[in-house]
Formats: structure tokens, sequence, C-alpha cells
């Protein structure tokens, strides 16, 4: 492979960097199975702790969906010492705040606080995963709130109505075709009873990775979490998810009314999941397609032919196959069926005669970029250390990313786009005020 | 997510590096990292700080070009700055974005209510070939016509997409109610009215005006040496222009106070939930009490368990996050609660905030609390200025608003020292009681009769020009 002239400093660069850095994380795990990784980075007085459990909207069923998100909520609403409320309260009195995420695949709480609080956080935490209460009282009160939170969603963001359609329609027996959020009739009516079955298998210490970042010492992280964490027992595994979606044998379409102004379009190819061999070609050719202004979609469609508004794609993470999911707004007077071709036509072009070595390596030079900012905050090496050991398996790949991303050629690209960018594999959804001409 | 973003709890600009000690009973010494400040004989102001924990160097600038100075063509500011990018003397828009892309750098130009900014990050080895690209598009802007004509449909679309979400536009349409005939109530986004008159020599005169070495700052963070970043800086903005004339203050002029409660809604036909504001006017960025109010307001409704949120979300359910902030400009300020609910819970929501607003002004803050607020405050600042992009940002802040290290370095003193009887003090002094003011986005058809129960109404359509 041929390549531009920084490229040999870059990867010197890189193999020092990726070197000096793995061996920063210590890990170990606890006779319980919970495991932990420590980075110790005293930049500032502060640490976080994100706890990371292998549970999401994928391991829900119809009449439970949005469960594995209300019970983010219900982790916040007592357990046996720290009462209703005192779990923020003790937090917050001690400095510390958090947060907490779910999506499709991993529920995600994540703690920051100075560092002089670890011990209270442990105490927090393991209260909370040793003896949670589900109180009927607190279970009807968080309803409304989650009602809430999906109807603010909906207000005020069309790609959430018609993500929901898009990924309905594109998986038809695979738990990706509902919303995290959970259908509405199904949040008002799931009972004690799923929320206990819930905790138990999925909230057990075998089942969450632990990271923590920021001015601690390993030593002390391993002591606390000896003393708070260990003594929760360990669960038998769940069950897996064993749907798996089949193979998509035709285009298919879906259109949503929506008040707006111009049209919203969402086009979505089945790809693969991020252990795949496929990942990094396929998360390349999603910077190739709508990373600056520079990227083909962009120059293309915003720029030169003033088709759309905005273009941007996401391909991400995930433990089952995916959506590669490409998203425009119409520009004003723009022709859907004008837009929709002018996107096939860049995808083919990429198809028939594959992206430049300039093109790859302005990638490889962005993907560095994007990899020092994921390091340059203690709350940016959580995460993605947390991402890396749930979805890759492994925290090290983080550090080989870069050169995973080195190893991706110009035949790779051609051929993914190949592989999954075909007519059969895809979702076309529209989101738009007129349904009915 | 368990909770919204409407938690922007901290927009103070305090800092601490790599040599902080935290305690968190005592003052601890929190020191803002070594920086070098020097004035150009154009009379640009350059900060410079050496961070060498990642190889990358951050860029930010501020400009005295702020949307305060739009006049009658809304939105002209905003464009303006955006048109930086549109091609230069030496690139085109094309070349321009290539080069930045091939590098992985950023570079954004965007105008605020004050003052407009540009920011940029990249790798410390492509110095000398980003930095250049900087100067160009602040110094020799060429504002291509075509681009300019793109830009401005591609704005309009987005003028009227923002109206589709209301949480996008509440704060254009809060400000144009507090201010009313003031510069500060100028619509940064501009309305599509004005935007769609815009033409290029509008950009070119307005950049002519505004754009001037003398009044602005540029601060550069990261992996460099100070010494060679200095002779590098000094000869690449050598050739900017000073300009001539000094620029007025237009924000000078005084806020007039409202005189009694006053609602305006905002009609949304396909409203599921209504989404308001309610407050009165707040404080100047150089208040002297601005972080014992910021204390106050984590209390009121500036974090999860804070009185407003608790309420609202906790105890009642009917809304999925409720907060309350202070909104510091340099010459005057609002203050607001905000929240969301559905439509049939309008007026219990309303209701409960007024009651909670109401309990801090007669029962008080007690001493358990006040601790743990100030606790909250003192453990939570310190992540947001942690980066090369956070601490360059924060350097043009201290410039623009007039603060500097001193005022960060007593941060944590400052904190310290507020009493019960100082909260107290506080709470009369600075949180409206009454003279409320109403902004609500909802259906008029089901709202209406309840939104005159707060005041006299005005009525507007979300689907009229501007706000």
């Amino acid at each position: 492979m041929k390549q531009f002239f920084i490229v040999p400093a870059l990867l010197c660069c890189l193999s020092v960097l990726a070197q000096n850095k793995a061996d920063d994380v210590k890990t170990f795990t606890l006779t319980n199975g919970m495991k932990f990784l420590v980075v110790e980075d005293n930049s500032i007085p502060n640490a976080n702790m994100y706890l990371l459990y292998r549970v999401g909207a994928r391991n829900e069923h119809p009449g439970i969906t949005g469960l594995s998100h209300f019970f983010e909520h219900m982790m916040f609403n007592g357990s046996k010492k720290y009462g209703p409320k005192e779990f923020d309260r003790t937090m917050e009195f001690n400095g510390g705040a958090n947060n907490a995420y779910t999506t499709e695949n991993v529920t995600v709480y994540t703690d920051w606080f100075p560092s002089s609080a670890l011990e209270k956080i442990f105490d927090l935490e393991a209260d909370r995963i040793a003896s949670l209460t589900i109180d009927p009282k607190m279970v009807e009160s968080e309803r409304g709130v989650v009602l809430s939170e999906r109807s603010t969603g909906l207000e005020n963001s069309p790609w959430r109505m018609l993500g929901e359609a898009v990924n309905a329609t594109a998986f038809q027996e695979h738990p990706y075709h509902w919303p995290v959020i959970g259908y509405e009739e199904d949040i008002k009516n799931w009972t004690k009873e799923d929320l206990e079955y819930y905790f138990k298998t999925y909230y057990a210490p075998n089942n969450c990775v632990v990271v923590i970042s920021g001015n601690v010492k390993t030593d002390e992280v391993k002591r606390l979490a000896q003393k708070y964490m260990e003594p929760i027992p360990a669960q038998k595994a769940a069950d897996p998810v064993h749907l798996v979606e089949p193979p998509q044998t035709g285009e298919r379409r879906v259109t949503v009314q929506k008040q707006v102004a111009t049209p919203y379009m969402l086009i979505g190819y089945h790809t693969p999941e991020a252990r795949h061999k496929d990942f990094y070609a396929l998360s390349i050719l999603s910077s190739v397609l709508s990373k600056g202004n520079s990227s083909r979609l962009y120059s293309t469609l915003v720029d030169k032919k003033q088709l759309v508004s905005n273009v941007f794609t996401d391909y991400s993470e995930s433990f089952d196959p995916t959506l590669f999911q490409i998203y425009v707004v119409a520009a004003k007077d723009a022709k859907e069926a004008d837009i929709e071709s002018a996107i096939y036509e860049e995808i083919e072009k990429i198809k028939k005669e594959g992206i430049t070595e300039k093109e790859l390596q302005k990638i490889k030079n962005q993907k560095l970029m994007e990899f020092y900012g994921q390091i340059e905050t203690i709350n940016g090496k959580s995460n993605n250390l947390g991402t890396y050991e749930l979805f890759f398996g492994d925290y090290k790949k983080m550090f080989e990313a870069p050169a995973e991303y080195n190893k991706v050629t110009l035949d790779d690209i051609k051929r993914v786009a190949n592989e999954y960018f075909k007519k059969s594999n895809r979702t076309v959804g529209v989101l738009k005020a007129n349904v009915e001409d | 997510m368990k909770r919204t973003t409407l938690y922007i709890v901290f927009a103070l600009a305090f800092v601490c590096q790599s040599f902080c000690s935290f305690a968190q009973t005592k003052t601890a010494e929190y020191k803002l990292p070594g920086y070098e400040k020097f004035v150009l004989s154009n009379g640009l102001t350059v900060y410079l700080m050496e961070q060498h924990e990642v190889p990358v160097i951050h860029v930010a600038a501020i400009i005295p070009a702020g949307a305060i100075y739009d006049g009658s063509q809304a939105g002209l500011a905003s464009l303006t700055a955006t048109a930086l990018k549109h091609g230069t003397k030496n690139y085109t828009k094309t070349k321009l974005e290539e080069e930045l892309d091939f590098v992985g750098a950023t570079l954004n130009t965007q105008a605020t209510k004050e003052y407009a900014s540009l920011s940029a990050g990249f790798a410390t080895k492509d110095q000398t070939r980003v930095l250049p690209l900087i100067k160009e598009v602040l110094v020799n802007p060429t504002f291509d016509a075509a681009e300019f004509e793109k830009e401005k449909k591609r704005m309009l679309t987005n003028l009227e997409r923002a109206k589709e979400s209301p949480r996008s536009v509440m704060g254009s349409y809060w400000a144009a109610f507090l201010y009313k005939d003031h510069v500060y109530a100028n619509p940064v986004t501009g309305k599509v009215s004005t935007v769609g008159q815009l033409q290029v020599a509008d950009v070119q005169k307005f950049y002519q005006a505004n754009y001037i070495p003398n009044g602005s700052a540029i601060a550069i963070v990261g992996d460099f040496k100070a010494k060679d970043m200095k002779a590098q800086i000094s000869k690449l903005f050598a050739d900017w222009k000073k300009g001539t004339s000094a620029q007025k203050n237009l924000a000078a002029s005084v806020v007039t106070a409202p005189t009694g409660n006053n609602v305006l809604l905002i009609n949304k036909e396909d409203a599921r939930e209504t989404t308001f504001y309610i407050g009165g006017v707040g404080i100047k960025r150089d208040n002297p009490d601005y972080v014992a109010i910021e204390v106050v307001n984590t209390v009121f409704g500036g974090r999860f368990t804070s009185w407003l949120n608790d309420e609202l979300r906790v105890n009642s359910g009917l809304t999925y996050g409720a907060s309350s902030r202070f909104l510091p400009l340099k010459n005057a300020g609002t203050f607001y609660i905000s929240t969301f609910t559905a439509n049939k819970t309008t007026e219990p929501t309303i209701d409960k905030a007024l009651e909670v607003l109401n309990r801090l002004h007669t029962t008080g803050i007690d001493e358990t609390t006040l601790q743990s607020a100030k606790n909250y405050v003192k453990g939570q600042y310190l992540p947001d200025y942690e980066t090369a992009g956070q601490l360059a940002g924060l350097l043009t802040e201290m410039f623009w608003y007039g603060f500097n290290e001193s005022f960060i370095n007593s941060f944590q003193t400052n904190v310290d020292q507020l009493t019960t009887a100082k909260a107290k003090e506080i709470v009369a002094k600075y949180f409206p009681k009454d003279k409320l003011q109403f902004v609500l986005v909802g259906k008029a058809e089901e709202i209406k009769k309840i939104a005159e129960k707060y005041g006299p109404v005005t009525e507007k359509q979300i689907k009229a020009d501007g706000f």
C-alpha cells in the first residue's frame, strides 16, 4: 500500500502511545465475577466510576419492552441502607454527581466525584446492587417520569419517531425491533414481578464491568472492591439472546407523519456487530461518507447539489448485527426521489471505483485525532475502556484500534461497500408533513 | 437517560490542573496553570498555556462581533461568522475544508449574542499547517457570493426546522420577551424575514466594522513550547489591521424591568406537552455574588436533588426534569425555571413550580442543605476545565468578561464563605419573587385558560416569523 509521507511518523507515535497507555490500565476480577479496570490519573483531584451491565432492550420481549430503561430509573429509588432519595442525596452531599443511560445493548451507570469520596461511592453502589428495594409506590411515580421522558423525546426530535419506525421495519424478529424507551402500554403495565426477575438476573456482579479512572490508587480500589462488592453473590448467567434477524430479501419502506417543514429521511443497511472483521472498514466508510465538509455525501448533497441541508451517518458498536444509518434533512423544495438517488449514486461510485488513497489516509488521520480526544479526559478513558471491554471483549482493543484502522485497505472498503450496501438489504424511512399525496 | 441535558449546572469559568490538591473541608490551593498573556501592536490579546498530556493543540478566539450588532438585520452576525469559512485570500472553501479534514483538524466559527468565536483543534505535528489556516479565516476571508447564497438557503431551512422543537427555540422567545427593545433581545439565529434579505455585501460590511484585532483575543493551549508559539503567532497575526473607530457597546443601555406578571403563549398545534420557562431579571456576569448565587441555585434547581426536581419529578412524576438557572451576560441577565409536562398536567406543574419558588423565599435554606450544595459545587467544577480545548475557552472568557486567575483561584474560598444568613440575603436579592414572566409553548386550545391565570397573555403562533 502506498502511503503519504506523514504515515511512518504517525505509526511510530501510535505504537509508543499504545504501549504506554495499555499498560496504564490495571485489572482484577473479584471471586463473584465482577471485573474491574482501573486507570490512575492524577491530572485533576477527581475520579469516576462507570458500571456497565450487559443488559439492554435486546434482553426484553413484547410485554416488557422498555423495562431495561425503566430499571435504570428504579436503581435510584432506594435500597436497604440508603432508602428512597438517599442515593442521590448522599452522593451529592459528598460532592458527587451521577447519571445513567440505557441502549439496545447495555445499561451504564456513571458517577463523578472528588476522589476523597471513593469509599462512599462504593458503599452506595454496593448497597443498590446487593439489596435494591422495589417499592410499588415508587414504581407508579416513576412510570410518570418515564412517560414524560418518552413524550419529550418525541416532541423535540423527529429523528426519534423516524428511527423507531425504521428499526421496527428493518428488524422483524430480533429485539432491536422495539425502542429502548419501550411501548407506551408496556410502560404502564409491567409488574413488580417483572422487575424482581430483571434485578436478580441482570444486576448480578458477574454481569457487570466496573471502570474507575482518576486520582485513585489501584490497591485502594481493590481493597474497597473486596470489602463492598465481593460479598454480593454471583448469579446464574442470563439466558443468551437467541433471536437472529433473518437476512433481508428485498427493500423495505416506511412513512411517518409529523408536522415538519421539510422531509427527514433515514436509510438503514443491515451490517455486522462490533466483533465482526468488517467493523473497522465499515466505520471508515461511515467517515468517508459524512465526516467533515470534504466528505462524499456532504460535498455532493449539501454543497454541490443543495438537495439536503444536513447529512450524517452512524455505525456504532453493538452485540448483534445492527444497521448502518444515513440521515438527511431535505432542503426546501428538493424532491425526495432526487435526494434518494443522489445518495445511491455516491454509494454506487464507491462500490465500483472504491475510494482514493488520500481519502483513506484522511480518515486514518481523523481516527487518530478522535483517539486523542477519547483519552484526554478521565471520563473519556472510562467510557471508552468500558465500551471496548464489553463490545470487543477486551479493553486492550481500544489501544489497538488505531492500528486496526491502519490495517484497512482500499480493497477492504470497496468489498464491504459491495457486500452490505445493496438495495435488497436496505430500509428507507421518510418522515414528512404531507403523507397523503 | 436518568436526566435531561437541562442540567447545565455550572457555566462558571473555574479551573484546576495537575497540581491541585483536594480537601473537602479546608480551602485547597487551586491554581490555574501558568500562562502567558501579551498584546500585539495591532491590539490583539494573545494567551499561551502549555499542556503536554496529549499531543494536540487547541485554539480559541473571541471577537466583538455578536448578534447585538445585527441592527435590523437579525441573523447577520451569525451568517458572517459562518461565512468566514467560505474561502479566503489563499484558499477556496473546498481547498480549506480538504486541508483541515485531511489532518483530522476541526475549525468552527460561530456567533453568540455578544461575540463571535472560533475554536480549533489539531495534532501538535500539524501546527505549521493549521495555524496559517486559522489566520486566513480570521484575517483574510473573501466571502464568496455563491457560497453565501447556499449558506443562506441552509440557514432558512434550519430556521423553519428549529420551530419543530420547543426546546431549540425557547431561549430566543425568552430573550425577546424579557429584553424587549434592548439588543439582548436579538435572536442569534435571525428570522426568516430578515435572513432572506441578507446580501453578501452586508456580511462584508459587518466583517469590516466588527472583526478587529483590538477588542479581540486568541488563546492557544496544548502541547507546544510557549517561546516558539509566541514567535509564530506574533508573525502570523502582525498584518491584521487595527480597527480605527472604537466599537460602541450597544448592550450598555439599561434593560427595562417588568412591572407585573406577563405571559407569552406560543401555540404549537401538534404539541403533546407544554414546555415552559418562568422567571425574571437575573444578574450580570461580573456580579460579586456570582459564586454564592450559583450555590444557592444549586439548592433550588441546579442538581438532581434540587427542590424543583425533587418536587416536580421525584415526588409527583409530572416531568422528566425540572431545573433553574441564571443566564448572565456582560451587561444584564435573566433567571428562569425550566421544565415540560403533558398537556393535561400543565396547571399542576406550573403551580408546583411556583410553590417551590415561594418556599425558597419563605422557608429558606437549612445548614445541611447548604453544606451539601457547597460540597457538590466544589466537587463538580474541576472536570469542566480538564482539556486543552476547555482551557482555551476559559482564557477567552476571562478576556471577555474581565476576570482573571485570582477569581478562579479563590473559588473554593468563595464557596466556603457562604453562610445560611448570606444565602438568605442572596435569595431575597436575586431570586425573583413576583413580577414573574412566563413563556409557554404548547397547544393553546388546551392551555390558554390556564395561562390566563398567571397574568395578561400575549399569544403567538410558533409558525409565525421570528420570536
